[in-house]
């Protein structure tokens, strides 16, 4: 399948620092969530697809060009920047309506789609006071807009719901699926796994400056199926159930954590879950509790992140 | 659309209104009136009208001219690229599709158009003042004069700090000790060593343009023609060098995260 957006071997270097370390991914049609912690390089790869920074190795593409250039194409690429700078001087609709207008529209149609885009981003009613007194959710929205006021193809995010009341994200969240289901493309990142969960199946993985893991939600976390999962047991008698749970086959290793505290690594959450109840009655051991770290997306990037180190 | 255009003239604009703002421009307008405020005080406290006459065009050859027009592009010009480039205001415009070298030349042409806001009230008050106050009815060739030269030198100036601003993180620090110590000291120096800074070229335009007064008193030995073109043409190549360096520039802050 041909990506929207493709990276292949992609390296960006700061001084001896790497920022993106042989990146490969393809970003199909839709939304895609590119998901990892801070410094995993998240922005380095927004910042080279905005061609604001150049590939030190590999190729990447977007929409079928090159990342890094100037030209027609970029008319087709909104960009939606993590940091909180502006025009603080301006005027929210100003500052929309000027990218416009830098972009070629006419005065009457850059202030028509900057108005269109404003609304769609909640923020009409602010739109007349200057950047500088808006809070950070706005800056944020003010920035979404100015991102999709030219009713780009592909969309760029950078982590867009940093900042943003739950209301607010509620909405952009909204909006981000409104605009794919119109037919545009949309590249959101995030390091709140459940942000983009809530988005899209579709996620590039990335720490330490590489892919982890690509592709649907779903085959990215049988992924992490081959490995052992982790469960945390509280129990008064932390080596007595050691002993038994040490009989199962499934269970590869067992680490005392505290005293009323271990935890076990299994090849097979489910037989051991089906299996634990049955123990504890018939050997009569008092489980307190029972947690495990594997039940959220977060576990599932944290399980194939130490692949990478 | 008129694409083109419409960005050029967009980036222009929008340059000309963020030189043109806020604590900046309070402060570079003061710094524009202490040629015109000096003027004054000697007004106030020596009247004569010939010691005042002669003053208003020495400060103007000597003050305004070489420190400040040059500190008023230095300001405006620097920060074109080189604030944008610190607070990431810089790819709100390199993300469109507007050419580089557009950017380049719109920023120019803004800073200029701002720095000239200042700079012809700097060089034509402190003479007006001292028509005022002294009496004097100066020809209209010296406030004309003087007024080209500083455009001159917004022209040359303007574009070498752009130039600097985009090429060195410490463009600032650069651009004062090229100011004070490069465009104060060589032409002091004997021979043709003068000839490697703009000022010179201006104050032989003034000469070529005056035939009388302090600013008709400086060396001819370069022609009217090279005085006019060498300043434009360190503005038109620096634009030119600008545009070629933002092509190949990298525009994220040095170490990002994320």
């Amino acid at each position: 399948m041909t990506g929207i957006v493709e990276a292949e071997g992609v390296t960006k270097r700061y001084g001896e620092v790497l920022g993106l370390n042989g990146f490969s991914a393809t970003f199909p049609p839709g939304i895609t969530g590119l998901v990892g912690p801070n410094g995993a390089g998240k922005s380095t790869f927004f910042r080279l697809l905005a061609g604001q920074l150049r590939c030190d190795a590999g190729k990447l593409t977007l929409l079928g060009n090159p990342a890094w250039g100037q030209g027609e194409f970029r008319r087709r690429v909104g960009y939606c920047p993590e940091g909180a700078a502006l025009f603080d001087w301006m005027t929210g609709e100003d500052f929309v309506t000027t990218l416009l207008r830098v972009d070629g529209f006419s005065r009457a149609e850059a202030v028509e789609r900057a108005r269109r885009a404003i609304a769609s981003v909640g923020l009409t009613d602010a739109s007349r006071r200057r950047i500088q007194v808006y809070s950070k959710g706005m800056r944020q929205r003010i920035k979404l807009a100015q991102c999709i006021a030219h009713d780009p193809a592909l969309v760029l995010l950078d982590e867009p719901l940093n900042g943003v009341d739950p209301a607010g994200r509620a909405s952009l969240s909204a909006l981000m699926r409104k605009l794919s289901a119109e037919g545009h493309h949309v590249i959101v990142s995030s390091h709140v796994l459940y942000e983009v969960e809530r988005l899209t199946d579709q996620i590039v993985m990335i720490a330490n400056g590489r892919t982890i893991a690509e592709g649907d939600l779903h085959r990215i976390r049988e992924l992490i199926d081959e490995r052992p999962h982790v469960i945390d047991i509280t129990t008064p008698d932390p080596r007595g159930l050691a002993r038994l749970l040490g009989d199962w086959d499934h269970v590869v290793s067992i680490e005392f954590r505290g005293p009323d505290h271990l935890r076990a690594l299994t090849k097979s959450p489910d037989a051991f879950y089906a299996a634990l109840p049955g123990l504890v009655v018939a050997e009569s051991i008092a489980v307190l509790e029972v947690h495990s770290a594997d039940d959220n997306l977060d576990a599932v990037f944290r399980y194939l992140s130490e692949g990478t180190r | 659309m008129n694409g083109g255009v419409n960005g050029l003239g967009t980036v222009t604009w929008l340059s000309l209104r963020g030189s043109l703002r806020g604590g900046r421009l309070a402060g570079l307008a003061g710094f524009a009136l202490v040629p015109a405020v000096i003027v004054g005080a000697i007004a106030i406290t020596h009247p004569a009208a010939a010691s005042l006459s002669s003053t208003a065009e020495n400060l103007f050859a000597l003050l305004t001219l070489p420190i400040v027009v040059m500190v008023i592009m230095l300001v405006l010009s620097v920060g074109q690229f080189r604030t944008e480039i610190d607070a990431e205001t810089l790819v709100y415009l390199t993300d469109r599709s507007v050419k580089r070298a557009t950017i380049v030349v719109g920023k120019y042409l803004g800073s200029l158009t701002a720095a000239l806001v200042l700079v012809i009230p700097a060089t034509i008050l402190p003479l007006a003042v001292a028509s005022l106050a002294g009496g004097i009815s100066y020809p209209v060739a010296v406030p004309l004069t003087a007024a080209s030269a500083a455009i001159l030198a917004a022209v040359g100036y303007g574009g070498f700090f752009l130039l600097l601003g985009l090429v060195s993180r410490s463009a600032l620090l650069i651009g004062l000790l090229y100011g004070f110590l490069w465009e104060e000291l060589l032409p002091l120096l004997p021979g043709d060593v003068p000839r490697f800074t703009v000022i010179f070229y201006l104050r032989s335009f003034l000469s070529w343009e005056l035939s009388s007064g302090p600013l008709s008193g400086f060396s001819k030995v370069v022609s009217l023609a090279a005085s006019v073109a060498t300043p434009i043409g360190l503005g038109a190549a620096s634009v030119v060098l600008g545009a070629i360096v933002l092509g190949y520039l990298e525009t994220a802050p040095e170490r990002v995260t994320g």
